[in-house]
């Protein structure tokens, strides 16, 4: 059982979830005082000492599945199987067990069976079991790699087990049974049921072999989908990945609350304020027992975002704005805008509606813009310029989504000029990759200058890095 | 305290707490192995009610500690009463003059006060906060730490000392050392992932919203009177609810809100004006209700035909909690 336990804890480690050897031991103590019986509570008891995260709970079931339940599932199923399969009209499987075992204690002090036989008679299924495991460990099983292997490893596992051999005393058995005069029929019926036994016992190996094969293939498959997640760009993305993308964000978000919520307390400790002091101590007769100080300045970081909506970046800014979202949940001070040709501002939208509405709403221009037109990012920033440029001073970080596409109409670089003045820093993130940017329609290079840090963000990879930059 | 798995599922249950075996098994191991209980789990789920009646169930007093941003030892374990001790000095000052009448110079009186120091940092003036409570405590207690991701790092440093052999140093009277170990739950709603140093310590269970047929049986014991087919609709409702996109999924306490809102209202069928017009029991956000109300008719309708095939429901597999 150890054995298995600590295996176990290899394969959760494989799969990505962080069990300490300190957690494996608890696990030991907590098996140690439940009966192991049920399934259920032995799933309970691994799962509360060794998974401490809730994200992990669903790696954790389907690896119970795969490595506890299974193979012993299937070993059972054949043997049952087995048994039903003798059912000719009146046989009883139990009767004939037990005439075999009162012929085997006639016998008794001729017979030099194997484990291996022994355990096949009498079904005893967890033996069989742990006897499997073991031979398949001798026969290299580890080393499996595809499916084409399963044959060769289920045989070299029954030659280890030494199924054959088993076989033979088996039959062997029956012969002496029948000397010993045991009645033809139930001799039949026990060779029968031998084969049936064997069979169920090569069905058996083969399922742990497949087992195995899963198992070997698990990890790197889990691997295999978050690192190809990572990578691809936010054009082309199902439902899921949306999904899952959604929850890598909230966890950017919740790790900038985090920086966030350390910069608060830091600021707390200002110098002494006497006056406040003063009066706080007044019921202790003026003796300064409670500090207080003076809050510092508040270094909250302020936040204005210009997203481009048109349809060249569609999938995108879908993006963009569900990560604006997760930003203004975060940060009390933020204005958010979109803009095709027009600019509107989404910031109630944003507070208000739930995310996907409110990425529907943007996306729709925020009933305040027409999408329908052709990008045109110099009228935008003149709009904002004249409208909103007092939302920007000198604390404000400015952040712009979009390529820089402007259909040859006019870029008006002086607005972005203007506004980099006032802010604190402007940062523009660009789907496209920096070798495109100034060819065609892309007018990137002429507000180069104007901008403090220009980055490729296509992709989740390049979007962490980029709130590092931002926020640390 | 517990003597099985199953003990603790019906004690749990005398106290009226419904709970699947998970729930079960993992506080039956915290007895066993003497470990805090690390619970997580939505908003609404019977956390905290779990703490409640497991202390009810084997009859230790609760000591409660409620996390927020800002706590700090002071407040979590003890603090000095200055304003007691600032009376008694007032009130004592002649007994000083007294002690200090003999005195010659100013360094022997400063010697004679610091002798009685210790009148005045002793148990009397000491203010007890739950975690020192829980230390001091002569009979064994259960301490319930709750939104503890709601408290700051450091707090959750400390935390990890205080719980890992349970005593605690206080500097002017010496170090307190648990008499009998309380058991400890921890609560959190998942606002802040927990250091991986503490959850090591803890067990952890987590807590999921009741299938349809244990939150039945918990409105059936939470609500009595209640008709058993409107139940059964209302749960159905709650279920469905729970699978929209809402902006705060609508928890087992607004169930029985709800349930006790429609018995008031002496509702016997669910219908959709009805559900309309209570919908502010159960959801919270006026987006979620624009939402759900766009979606009433399928939440409703679909109820009708499913009661039409009569169709058993899904046996429990996941077993849960209240």
């Amino acid at each position: 059982m150890q054995s298995k336990i600590v295996e176990f804890t290899n394969l959760l480690r494989k799969s990505g979830v962080r069990v300490s050897t300190a957690e494996s031991i608890d696990a030991f103590q907590a098996l140690d005082e439940l009966s192991l019986g049920d399934r259920e509570v032995f799933q309970d008891a691994l799962r509360a000492t060794m998974v401490k995260r809730s994200a992990d709970i669903p790696t954790f079931d389907q690896l119970f599945e795969l490595y506890w339940s299974a193979f012993y599932d299937n070993l059972r199923g054949a043997f049952e199987q087995a048994g039903e399969s003798m059912g000719g009209e009146g046989f009883d499987l139990e009767l004939l067990l037990k005439q075999i075992q009162e012929g085997i204690r006639s016998l008794e002090g001729e017979l030099d069976l194997s484990e291996l036989a022994k355990a096949l008679l009498t079904q005893d299924l967890s033996q069989l079991e742990q006897m499997i495991r073991d031979a398949a460990d001798q026969a290299g099983i580890q080393r499996i790699e595809n499916m084409l292997q399963l044959g060769f490893f289920t045989r070299r596992t029954m030659e280890q087990l030494n199924s054959e051999g088993a076989g033979r005393e088996l039959r062997d058995l029956a012969q002496q049974l029948r000397e010993s005069g045991m009645p033809d029929v139930q001799v039949e019926a026990l060779l029968e049921l031998i084969e049936k036994f064997l069979e169920a016992l090569r069905k058996g190996v083969r399922s742990y072999t497949e087992r195995e094969l899963q198992q070997q293939n698990f990890d790197y498959m889990e691997k295999f989908r978050r690192e190809s997640l990572l990578e691809k760009s936010f054009y082309n993305l199902t439902e899921e990945e949306i999904k899952r993308m959604r929850e890598v964000v909230n966890r950017l978000a919740q790790r900038i609350k985090n920086v966030l919520s350390i910069r608060k307390r830091r600021r707390k400790r200002g110098k002494l304020d006497l006056h406040t002091m003063l009066r706080r101590n007044m019921g202790h007769g003026g003796v300064p027992f409670e500090m207080v100080f003076k809050e510092r300045r508040k270094d909250r970081p302020k936040l204005v975002i210009l997203c481009d909506v048109s349809s060249s970046v569609a999938n995108v800014s879908r993006f963009m704005l569900q990560f604006v979202h997760s930003l203004q949940e975060c940060f009390t001070k933020i204005r958010s805008f979109v803009f095709v040709a027009e600019l509107g501002e989404v910031t109630q939208v944003f507070k208000d509606e739930e995310i996907n509405a409110a990425i529907e709403k943007a996306l729709d221009g925020g009933e305040a813009i027409n999408v329908y037109t052709r990008s045109n990012f110099g009228q935008a920033f003149h709009y904002f310029w004249r409208n909103y440029l007092s939302a920007v001073d000198h604390r404000t970080t400015f952040l712009i989504l979009g390529d820089a596409r402007n259909n040859y109409n006019d870029p008006r670089t002086w607005c972005l000029r203007e506004i980099h003045t006032k802010a604190k820093n402007v940062v523009w993130l660009n789907p496209e990759s920096p070798s495109a940017w100034g060819f065609g329609d892309s007018v990137m290079d002429k507000y180069l200058p104007h901008v403090d840090a220009a980055e490729e963000c296509r992709n989740l990879k390049q979007l962490s890095r980029i709130v590092d930059k931002l926020i640390l | 305290m517990f003597e099985s798995v199953e003990d603790v599922g019906v004690r749990l249950r005398e106290q009226g707490y419904i709970c699947g075996k998970n729930i079960a098994t993992v506080v039956y191991l915290a007895t066993q192995l003497e470990k805090p209980v690390l619970v997580e789990g939505p908003a609404g789920v019977g956390k905290t009610e779990l703490a409640k009646v497991v202390a009810a169930a084997t009859g230790r007093e609760l000591i409660r500690l409620q996390c927020y941003e800002g706590l700090d030892e002071a407040k979590a374990l003890y603090e000095w009463e200055y304003s007691k001790q600032l009376l008694y000095t007032q009130i004592l000052k002649d007994k000083f003059a007294e002690s200090m009448a003999g005195a010659t110079s100013l360094r022997e009186a400063a010697a004679r006060v610091g002798r009685e120091d210790s009148v005045f940092f002793s148990d009397r003036f000491i203010v007890p906060r739950p975690l020192l409570r829980a230390i001091r405590a002569e009979e064994p207690t259960l301490l319930l730490i709750d939104e503890v991701d709601k408290s700051d790092p450091e707090f959750e440093a400390f935390l990890l000392e205080v719980l890992s052999d349970f005593q605690v140093t206080v500097p002017e009277i010496g170090t307190l050392t648990a008499r009998t170990l309380p058991f400890v739950f921890l609560t959190s709603n998942d606002a802040r992932e927990m250091s991986d140093a503490l959850k090591r310590r803890c067990l952890h269970l987590y807590i999921d919203f009741p299938d349809e047929k244990v939150e039945v049986e918990i409105l059936d014991s939470k609500v009595p009177g209640i008709e058993q087919r409107l139940a059964q609709e209302l749960v159905g409702v709650m279920q469905r609810l729970r699978k929209l996109d809402l902006k705060k999924t609508p928890s087992i306490s607004e169930t029985l809100d709800w349930a006790r809102a429609l018995l008031a209202l002496n509702a016997s069928d669910l219908d959709e004006a009805l559900v309309r017009d209570t919908l502010n029991v159960i959801l919270k956000y006026e987006g979620d209700i624009r939402k759900a109300e766009g979606e009433l008719g399928r939440l409703i309708t679909r109820k009708t035909e499913e009661k039409a095939e009569t169709a058993p429901p899904p046996p429990a597999k996941k077993g849960v909690l209240h």
